[in-house]
């Protein structure tokens, strides 16, 4: 797969925007409401987005720290992805809003009780970081820097690949909170 | 401090006829950012904690316990929204003071507008030694800064808490202490 580094970023940054407005909208309900689970294996909204935060623990200081090391690799305008950071974002992609079950690395697994409110207001700031990170990439070479990934030190991926894979997973289950009080 | 003793004491004295009394819970907040602060709280019972929220942590900036005088302070001053969340580390209970009120107990007369001075010159002096904290390399050093100001620290407040404020992880914290 190969995309301009531009159309790229613009995808990914509405793509958070989208979920940043949808988290905001959340934040409105009750504690109870936040906290609900139909099952004990569901996550709750705030579980779901507790395991987004855990996630960007990971990820927000990798690409950060590649962004800052990589300023004067040269850019290019077009971005191409790699046999296994297209697997991985892919992966994440949600199809015709369908989600089908995954099972998350234990130490990615936010059961735990009680959450707090801020759990939300993280998450947000998380986000406001990764536009940023976005907005700085327009101009740095997607397909030459790499950062590890969060299960191997020794994968690694394709900085656009990395962005995608982030955007998809957290577009994921943010659909994930969503459905929590719909179904 | 007894000139600040004294303001404060004025303080609830001419609270008494209004008796605003707040009354909160263990993880309950009395602010988080982005709200306005409206009021001075002084703590009578339990204790709380201030922190500011980034990315990927809460920071401790200050706690309130027995005796305390606690705000999100530049919201108060300023009437911004507030960066920091005030909550609860147990059951808390304090007096509440608005800023009206406030602002008409330090500009009835000369002398409370002098103790309300003294109380800011403390508050800076208090917001210096902090920023030298922060500079404090030694993780030993800093715990006794801090000790040396608030010698009960430790029965007020739990210590996960306190190694937050020190900005050390709560293992090194109870490594220093049983040195």
């Amino acid at each position: 797969m190969q995309i301009e580094t531009n159309k790229l970023i613009a995808e990914l940054l509405l793509m958070t925007e989208q979920s940043s407005s949808t988290v905001r909208d959340l934040k409105t309900l009750s504690d109870e409401q936040l906290n609900y689970k139909r099952e004990i294996s569901q996550w709750s909204i705030l579980e779901c987005i507790e395991h987004l935060n855990l996630y960007g623990d990971y990820y927000l200081p990798a690409i950060e720290k590649q962004i800052l090391a990589n300023k004067s690799t040269p850019n290019s305008a077009i971005f191409k992805s790699g046999i296994i950071g297209n697997y991985f974002a892919n992966l994440m992609l949600v199809k015709e809003g369908k989600l089908k079950k995954m099972k998350s690395p234990k130490d990615k697994n936010p059961t735990r009780s009680g959450l707090p409110i801020t759990t939300i207001d993280r998450f947000l700031k998380q986000q406001e970081l990764l536009k940023s990170l976005l907005n700085q990439a327009r101009t740095m070479n997607l397909t030459k820097i790499k950062t590890p990934i969060s299960i191997s030190n020794f994968i690694k991926l394709r900085l656009g690949d990395t962005f995608r894979f982030v955007t998809y997973h957290i577009t994921r289950h943010i659909l994930q909170a969503e459905k929590v009080l719909k179904d | 401090m007894p000139e600040e003793q004294g303001f404060v004491e004025k303080l609830i004295a001419s609270l008494e006829n209004k008796n605003r009394k707040k009354v909160i819970s263990k993880g309950e907040f009395l602010i988080k950012e982005g709200d306005t602060e409206r009021n001075i709280y002084l703590i009578e019972s339990g204790a709380v904690r201030i922190f500011y929220l980034s990315e990927y942590e809460e920071h401790i900036i200050r706690f309130g316990y027995e005796g305390s005088l606690i705000t999100s302070l530049s919201s108060f001053l300023k009437g911004t929204p507030s960066e920091f969340y005030i909550e609860a580390i147990r059951k808390t209970s304090m007096k509440v003071i608005s800023k009206e009120d406030f602002a008409r107990l330090v500009n009835e007369n000369s002398e409370n507008l002098r103790q309300y001075t003294n109380l800011l010159e403390t508050l800076i002096s208090q917001q210096i030694d902090r920023e030298i904290d922060l500079l404090i390399t030694s993780p030993t050093e800093r715990l006794n800064r801090v000790l040396k100001r608030s010698p009960n620290l430790f029965q007020h407040v739990p210590l996960k808490y306190i190694a937050s404020y020190l900005r050390m992880t709560p293992e090194t914290l109870s490594r220093i202490r049983n040195s």
